[in-house]
């Protein structure tokens, strides 16, 4: 990468989106995820038992932290991007001396620092409602930015895909709100009947959930070195497909 | 650039770009002599037996031609002809299957960074940033480019002053008129300083005013030193302005030469009437 600058502008830019959209994409994770935790911890919390041996919003919390990550990163690459191509002002950054992965990383690095602020804002209230600190932080920030960088790398796919904006929402209603919502975020999977216990670990949800979990309270359903292997493959290979995707200028170049 | 008794400040505005043109074309003057391996002689564009297609339609087909540098250059053709296309691999915006482009020496695709910082493009459709002011679309233009802030900001200041866009610096392109659009445009085009202006439209869309103060303001930029690649279907515009001439008509080179002799060697009065027997018989009259 020699075009830092320009790689910093895409960054820059990205920025500058998010916070002229703040009331669409930064405060309403922030204000239901408030109302989750008043919902759980004020409201049903006196009637909900332990959850993992922990009470039930400290066992929520963590899932409703990457739930926001997930749909924070992804949201922003393939609208920002597609937005861009729809607009045509994507050919500002096409006719540019800037690399295919110089490109790719501008929009992955915005996307990323998105989720993981919205996460962190999140885990704010979590301090400051809950009084939850985390556990390991190192472990916590990994499952963040790696789940950040698959699913920013999903939604540059998605947005190079997608004809339509309605296109984009696609990914976001039939696949990744479905599988995070059953992906242990409201329940451990321990306590399901074995049958669907047995097919939610075909959820690749679970693993990031789990694994952020383990890094916030403590506590996992499967081995954290599972959930962080399965998780960097994914991501891994999103970013492949994304990269080549940028590389090949599909529905970038004519 | 603005209305007539702004004839001072348009003298201005093209001589603020003229020094600029000016200080590059000295630098860039050792560069513009250089030969490649193969003995030709750099042009500000070459391109070499360029093929585009998209499926069976072969948009381009095998297209060869060179713009020397400080050259007026038309590039003509009726709709479709693969004027854009040739554009757009020129600038990086499509690939293509064979061929080759160079810019001032370094070739689109493989030195591709030199290529394109040398080239300005005010594209026929608007495709500004809506999320940018006027002025930050010149700074984040200028810093894709490679170019910090720090030197980004006031070169986007100076723009904005020449082209009379200080006062809208704090608007969105949405709420310009056509005619400040066109502007905002070539100040986007010129932020990184290119050594070849290439302008595909530039004055669609513009009343006859404003055409003629962008002509005005073409011609001083040419003379100081700046390639200019036009295309454009106002021909008496091409006319009036390019030095030398380009036809295309279904994806192939129907003429390449001096405006004077083309005109001259088809025994006619204008460029249409040139353009138009070249390329008449293809077209649905």
């Amino acid at each position: 990468m020699s075009n830092w600058i320009g790689f910093a502008t895409i960054v820059r830019r990205e920025f500058k989106r998010t916070m002229m959209t703040i009331n669409q994409v930064v405060w309403p994770p922030v204000i239901t995820t408030l109302l989750f935790l008043f919902i759980f911890g004020v409201g049903l919390g006196s009637t909900l038992r332990q959850m993992d041996g922990v009470p039930y919003v400290q066992f929520l919390l963590p899932g409703l932290v990457m739930l926001n990550v997930i749909a924070s990163s992804y949201d922003e690459a393939a609208s920002s991007l597609f937005q861009q191509r729809f607009q045509l002002s994507i050919q500002e950054l096409l006719i540019a001396p800037l690399s295919d992965l110089e490109l790719l990383l501008g929009y992955l690095t915005g996307s990323i620092l998105r989720g993981i602020v919205i996460g962190a804002l999140i885990m704010l209230l979590g301090l400051l409602v809950v009084h939850l600190e985390p556990r390991h932080g190192l472990v916590l920030f990994y499952f963040m930015f790696v789940t950040a960088l698959l699913f920013s790398s999903v939604g540059m796919i998605g947005a190079l895909l997608a004809k339509t904006f309605d296109n984009l929402a696609i990914v976001t209603t039939f696949f990744i709100t479905p599988l995070t919502y059953v992906g242990g975020v409201f329940s451990s999977i321990q306590i399901l009947p074995p049958i669907v216990h047995q097919a939610s670990l075909f959820n690749p949800m679970l693993y990031m959930v789990d694994g952020l979990r383990f890094g916030y309270i403590g506590r996992s359903d499967v081995s954290p070195l599972i959930d962080a292997t399965i998780v960097t493959l994914l991501a891994v290979a999103a970013f492949i497909i994304a990269f080549w995707m940028v590389h090949r200028g599909v529905n970038l170049r004519v | 650039m603005g209305s007539a008794d702004h004839g001072e400040r348009r003298s201005e505005i093209a001589d603020g770009v003229l020094l600029l043109s000016e200080a590059r074309t000295v630098e860039h003057g050792r560069e513009n002599s250089t030969a490649t391996k193969d003995g030709a002689i750099d042009g500000a564009v070459s391109v070499r037996r360029l093929v585009k297609r998209y499926g069976d339609l072969v948009a381009v087909d095998d297209l060869s031609f060179d713009v020397a540098p400080g050259e007026f250059f038309g590039f003509l053709g009726p709709n479709g002809a693969g004027k854009t296309t040739t554009i757009n691999a020129i600038v990086g915006l499509a690939t293509f299957q064979s061929g080759s482009i160079s810019v001032f020496g370094a070739d689109a695709v493989k030195e591709f960074r030199s290529a394109r910082s040398y080239i300005g493009l005010s594209p026929q459709e608007f495709n500004f940033d809506r999320y940018l002011t006027v002025e930050e679309i010149l700074v984040y233009q200028a810093g894709y480019y490679g170019i910090p802030p720090s030197r980004a900001t006031p070169r986007a200041l100076e723009l904005l002053e020449q082209f009379e866009l200080t006062d809208k610096r704090r608007a969105t392109y949405l709420q310009l008129s056509g005619g400040f659009k066109r502007r905002l445009a070539l100040a986007r085009a010129l932020v990184h300083e290119p050594k070849l202006l290439i302008l595909d439209e530039p004055t669609a869309g513009l009343d006859v005013e404003l055409r003629i103060e962008l002509w005005e303001f073409l011609r001083r930029i040419n003379a100081g030193g700046m390639t200019v690649f036009l295309t454009s279907h106002y021909l008496e515009e091409v006319e009036l302005l390019c030095s030398r001439i380009g036809i295309i008509n279904h994806g192939k080179l129907v003429a390449l030469e001096n405006k004077d002799t083309l005109i001259a060697k088809h025994g006619q009065g204008s460029l249409q009437d040139v353009f138009l027997e070249l390329v008449g018989r293809h077209v649905s009259r």
